[in-house]
């Protein structure tokens, strides 16, 4: 047997060790742009400083030696040809397969903004390179917008700040981090920010930029036709999956990417899919699992995806920690809305007909985990006579004959 | 490997092991890495980390500072490496996990107190102070 693995993040990193783990004697091949293996979750603290390269690195140093894999670095795939099992690289070689996992993720998308496409100053937040490219606009340029005040956005600007840079926040969204949070607790990161001294619109996109000659942006006007002065744009408003070499190949793409089924399986027997690819749910825990259970399935071990709850993230801005659940922002008759307010912190649980649909937790993250399965398993929290913010454990104990706890399923 | 059996008809939730954790991380932190807490009946519950085979911590660390150790079995955390995103205290599906309640920084994670060991093996602090015998350290397997 011999495995092929394209993209060595979060899917293809942890899809290698599980195909490892299951079958210690075939051939794995680890094929990846990237040229090396880091974290983006964490490239704000490099941008910032605060991190080097070596310390982006989630895997072991010696990953390729302890897992016994080849990789080709900084390949990129071009085509695939399913018929011939085989991957056809950028500089046309080709490397044949038994079982190929797809986990190349996705790429910043540029929003259809008039002359955005056209111009030089213009980068994604996502791969390393643009972390240098960004840094050398840390420099040089004295009005840098971030286009999207998301969990990208902000990073991005909480990078910045570490290097004493201001950047201007503009969102389309009344709020940041319109997806996770409420107003409530957003205005806390809002005046955060605003207190660092950093600049924020909302409500408006960008509608064009001004383009000088060379084709700098100069100026980015506004949808309400407000005008800033501008010689940086950094886009993170959203991402587009890394499909293109799969055009023609006749597997099953959606309008956001590469489908698989629950075991990670795409239309073609042989090919499997992982990660931010499918477009779906682009988050590092749910890449990483759908990594383990593709390559467990790959090597004959049959493992399903069962969790398909995605949203969910957790934040540490300027020092603030906030945690987002589900939906926290829903209204209806039937949706009852409870908040607990200290000094230090904020805390607000949506539920419906006595189960819990969204959270949002600021200040106090302490034991939230709960909370996660409560929603995912949509459990019934009616017969916990404890108030809602207090629920733990303890109401839902069981133990395995290993010891380990579980969740009686409802 | 090996893990912390309980027993709760036997726990009082005198909160012993709470405070014997404390004092076996004194030089690091003023926290606990467990918690002993009270269900709708008011019976206590000893919660602690179960250093479990499928770690959803784990798996949502996305710097590697928690990693499960092919050797032990036991979920070790890395808190050079850890980048304060709390992930993993949202992702542990029993609630263990909490951060530092000074710095906001370090995650309160057992270590099954490998460091009071020469060899790494594990020797809780928590079990060894525990009157009632409630919490007991015992060999398991793991499939
Ligand atoms: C700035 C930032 C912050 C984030 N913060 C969080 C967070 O706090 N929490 C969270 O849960 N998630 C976060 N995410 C999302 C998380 O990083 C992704 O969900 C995760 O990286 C997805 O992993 P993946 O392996 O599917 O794909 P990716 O990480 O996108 O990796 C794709 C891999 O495929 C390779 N590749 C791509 N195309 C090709 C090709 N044609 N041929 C060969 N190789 C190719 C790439 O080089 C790379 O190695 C963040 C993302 C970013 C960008
Ligand atoms: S084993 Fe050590 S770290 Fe873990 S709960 Fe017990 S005392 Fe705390
Ligand atoms: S912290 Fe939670 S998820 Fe992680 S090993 Fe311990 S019990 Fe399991
Ligand atoms: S807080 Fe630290 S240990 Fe926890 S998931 Fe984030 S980086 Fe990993």
């Amino acid at each position: 047997m011999k495995y092929v693995v394209l993209g060595s993040s979060a899917a293809g990193v942890n899809g290698v060790r599980e195909l490892r783990r299951l079958d210690a004697d075939s051939e794995i091949v680890l094929i990846s742009k990237d040229k090396e293996i880091y974290s983006r979750c964490i490239l704000h603290q490099y941008l910032g400083g605060k991190r080097t390269m070596e310390r982006l690195c989630f895997a072991e140093k010696d990953f390729e030696t302890l897992y016994g894999i080849t990789w080709f670095k900084e390949r990129s795939c071009t085509h695939l040809k399913p018929e011939e099992k085989e991957v056809v690289l950028e500089n046309g070689e080709t490397v044949s397969y038994d079982k190929l996992l797809i986990a190349t993720g996705s790429h910043t998308f540029v929003p259809p903004v008039k002359n955005l496409k056209e111009a030089k100053n213009v980068v994604g937040f996502r791969n390393i390179e643009d972390m240098e490219v960004l840094k050398d606009a840390a420099k040089h340029a004295k009005h840098i917008i971030v286009m999207g005040a998301g969990l990208v956005g902000l990073d991005c600007a909480s990078g910045f700040l570490e290097l004493g840079v201001k950047v201007t926040l503009v969102e389309m969204a009344g709020w940041l981090l319109s997806k996770q949070l409420d107003k409530r607790a957003a205005e806390a990161y809002q005046d955060a920010f605003a207190g660092r001294g950093v600049k924020q619109y909302y409500g408006v996109g960008i509608a064009e930029v001004t383009l000088d000659e060379e084709n700098r942006i100069t100026e980015a006007v506004l949808t309400d036709g407000t005008r800033l002065p501008c010689d940086f744009v950094v886009v993170t408003a959203g991402v587009r999956s890394n499909v293109e070499f799969l055009e023609g190949t006749g597997i099953e793409l959606s309008r956001f990417g590469l489908v698989y089924d629950e075991t990670g399986k795409t239309s073609d027997d042989n090919i499997y899919g992982a990660g931010d690819v499918s477009g779906s749910s682009p988050i590092w825990p749910v890449a990483v699992k759908e990594g383990i259970v593709a390559a467990s399935n790959m090597a004959g071990v049959p493992r399903k995806m069962t969790d398909f709850f995605a949203s969910k993230s957790t934040m540490n801005f300027l020092g603030i920690p906030s945690m987002s659940l589900g939906d926290v922002n829903l209204e209806g008759e039937d949706i009852e809305v409870e908040v607990k307010k200290t000094k230090d912190s904020y805390k607000k649980i949506l539920h419906k007909n006595g189960k819990i649909v969204g959270a949002v937790l600021q200040g106090d993250l302490a034991y939230g985990g709960i909370l996660q399965q409560l929603i995912a398993r949509k459990i019934d929290v009616r017969r916990v006579k404890k108030p809602i913010f207090d629920i733990d454990y303890s109401d839902f104990f069981h133990m395995k004959e290993n010891f380990e706890y579980y969740f009686e399923e409802e | 490997m090996y893990r912390i059996k309980i027993d709760r008809s036997r726990c009082i939730g005198c909160l012993t092991c709470v405070t014997a954790c404390v004092v076996s991380h004194e030089t690091e932190s003023t926290d606990a890495r467990n918690r002993v807490v009270i269900d709708s009946e008011t019976r206590p519950a000893p919660i602690f980390c179960r250093h479990c085979e499928r770690p959803e911590c784990v798996y949502t660390c996305m710097t590697g500072a928690m990693k499960k150790n092919p050797q032990t079995g036991y979920v070790e955390y890395d808190k050079e490496q850890c980048a304060s995103c709390y992930m993993c205290i949202m992702s542990c599906p029993y609630g263990i996990l909490k951060y530092d309640s000074i710095r906001n920084v370090e995650i309160m994670k057992c270590n099954m107190c490998v460091h009071r060991t020469e060899d790494g093996s594990a020797n809780p602090m928590c079990v060894e102070k525990c009157p009632m015998q409630a919490i007991t350290l015992e060999e398991v397997r793991e499939s």
